[in-house]
């Protein structure tokens, strides 16, 4: 296991880099260590800069930009894990305005965004700010007019603000790991518990699967995983508690596995509730050609309330006539956030 | 064969035919190919005997076996995950802490008072691992989770090795433990360290201990 290698300390006066391999816009080597056994076949996905529209065939490891592949392996586990700390081992790294980095990770669990403009992001992830930036709830004034274009998920909007101005600003969301991706002319769906904040350039929607949202166009987004996030390419099926997003992929649908309720002894199994169920009866599956993102772990974060999809004929979910009354009841089972009803097993098996 | 990491929170294994995995339920990330989860009943290797020990033993986590032929990941809670390889070795590790394990490993319940007596159920209660614990032995793969990352701190005679009885996460190889108190006056007027209680590791092994001093 070879460590990646890493820029010279001290080279540069201003060379305060904030983490092994982090910041640094690299001399890039030519391969980043050691991959961590995945063997992906095709373009292999980089951590850092989502390469969108899918990777051309021909030059599967080039990263469009530095990315932050390294740290992953870095600072989880394994043997080559150092603890984070600055050259020589001196303490935290101090930042100022200058030395943050700009729209990249200050740390795995830190992003700094430079803003010259406006960006949305999710209430509650901003920690700091330096220079003149206004935070607006969206609905507010001259942010509609924004919105108008951008944000095609009305129902989301009471969850998002919109910082406006100059300067530098930390997102961060309860020790999360922060990835950035940019996306060029592509499209991305994520939890939307995990987007954090995203450029203004990208349009915002709801997808169909509950739960989710869909980044269109170009720009970049910061999305929050519990533990690394890991590509996958189809065809796979997923835990839907693993599932951050997926981009490209055309297909996303349900699947369930339930071979072991058939027979006699599954019928036995069905009836007395005698050996549980695997708890994996039910996946996502993707086919197709693009890129699932999976978080490591199934602890979700609280999920965004995604709007209530209205009553219509074709729209999932909302087939069923919402009473005024009964709105939370209809609007998605507590037990499987994100899920709808469609993850309830219970319905399916006609319990 | 084995478990591949992934990354610290996540492994992947492959599934072959013939041979099976016993993982936690629910915790599949991730799968291609044709795989089957199936609930296990007796919670493990051994049949209907060593599922009652298991039941009564407190040790029966629910496992599913994982059997085909693909490619599954594994993480569960976001919980660090740490692959242990044992090469005709024996593993001490609490169920619950088990992520995945080869089918070609032999599995079943220790009491703990087997080891030290009283001591060993005293040691028990205060490491969180009840009176019993599970016990993997043979050739292949583990993977245990453990809050905050997990390392490794070899064990030579001669030479033991305390642990934070909380940090504690499992062990492996000759390894005799006893509990180690340092209790004194400052500890009965509440004004104790806090390190009160220690692991004493002593013999030929290993002991893996996580960053934290949380429970799963």
């Amino acid at each position: 296991m070879s460590y990646p290698p890493q820029p010279p300390y001290g080279s540069s006066p201003h060379d305060q880099p904030t983490q092994p391999g982090f910041v640094m816009p690299p001399p890039p080597p030519p391969n980043h260590g050691p991959q961590q056994g995945y063997p992906a076949p095709g373009g292999h996905p980089q951590q850092g800069g989502y390469p969108t529209p899918p990777p051309p065939p021909g030059q599967p490891n080039q990263p469009p930009q530095p990315p932050q592949q390294p740290y992953a392996q870095e600072q989880f586990g394994g043997p080559i894990a150092p603890l984070p700390t600055t050259q020589g081992g001196a303490g935290p790294v101090v930042h100022d305005v200058y030395s943050l980095p700009v729209n990249d990770n200050v740390n795995p669990y830190a992003f700094s965004v430079e803003l010259n403009g406006s960006y949305f992001l999710q209430k509650g992830k901003m920690i700091a700010y330096y220079g003149d930036i206004t935070f607006k709830g969206v609905g507010a004034g001259m942010v509609d007019r924004m919105l108008g274009q951008h944000f095609n998920s009305p129902m989301h909007a009471s969850d998002w603000v919109v910082a406006e101005g100059r300067g530098k600003l930390l997102l961060a969301d309860r020790a999360f790991d922060l990835n950035s991706y940019d996306l060029e002319d592509g499209n991305l769906t994520v939890r939307s518990g995990n987007l954090l904040a995203f450029d203004p350039t990208l349009r915002l929607k709801q997808s169909i699967i509950p739960g989710f949202l869909t980044l269109l166009g170009t720009g970049r987004f910061v999305a929050a995983s519990n533990g690394p996030v890991h590509f996958v390419e189809p065809p796979i099926r997923v835990d839907p508690q693993a599932l951050v997003g997926w981009a490209d992929c055309p297909a996303p649908c349900h699947h369930y596995d339930h071979d072991y309720m058939h027979g006699l002894i599954g019928g036995i199994r069905r009836l007395t509730g005698i050996g549980g169920a695997s708890g994996e009866e039910h996946q996502f599956e993707f086919i197709g050609a693009g890129q699932v993102l999976l978080q490591s772990s199934e602890k979700l974060m609280a999920d965004r309330a995604v709007g209530h999809v209205g009553a219509e004929a074709g729209v999932p979910v909302g087939g069923v006539p919402s009473q005024p009354g009964t709105a939370g009841h209809g609007g998605g089972n507590p037990n499987m956030p994100g899920l709808g009803n469609l993850g309830d097993l219970g319905r399916r098996f006609g319990l | 064969m084995g478990f591949t990491k992934i990354n610290g929170k996540m492994i992947e294994a492959q599934v072959v035919p013939g041979q099976r995995l016993f993982s936690q339920r629910g915790a599949m990330l991730a799968y291609s190919g044709d795989v089957r989860f199936t609930p296990n009943i007796t919670g493990g290797q051994g049949g209907v005997m060593s599922m009652i020990g298991r039941r009564v033993a407190n040790e029966d986590t629910p496992l599913m076996s994982v059997e085909g032929q693909g490619r599954v990941m594994f993480g569960h809670g976001g919980h660090h995950v740490h692959v242990i390889d044992l090469f005709g070795d024996t593993l001490y590790v609490e169920a619950d802490r088990l992520l995945a394990f080869e089918g070609t490993l032999r599995q079943s319940t220790m009491f703990m008072g087997a080891q030290g007596g009283v001591m060993g159920m005293v040691r028990g209660q205060v490491t969180g691992q009840g009176l019993f614990t599970t016990k993997l032995e043979g050739n292949g793969s583990v993977a245990v989770m453990a809050h905050g990352g997990v390392f490794e701190l070899p064990i030579v005679p001669g030479q033991s090795v305390h642990v934070d009885p909380q940090a504690y996460v499992a062990h492996r190889g000759d390894v005799r433990n006893k509990l180690s108190t340092a209790l004194g006056w400052r500890d009965m007027i509440g004004r104790g360290s806090g390190e009160a209680f220690q692991l004493e590791l002593s013999g030929q092994g290993a002991v893996y201990v996580q960053a934290s001093e949380e429970k799963l």
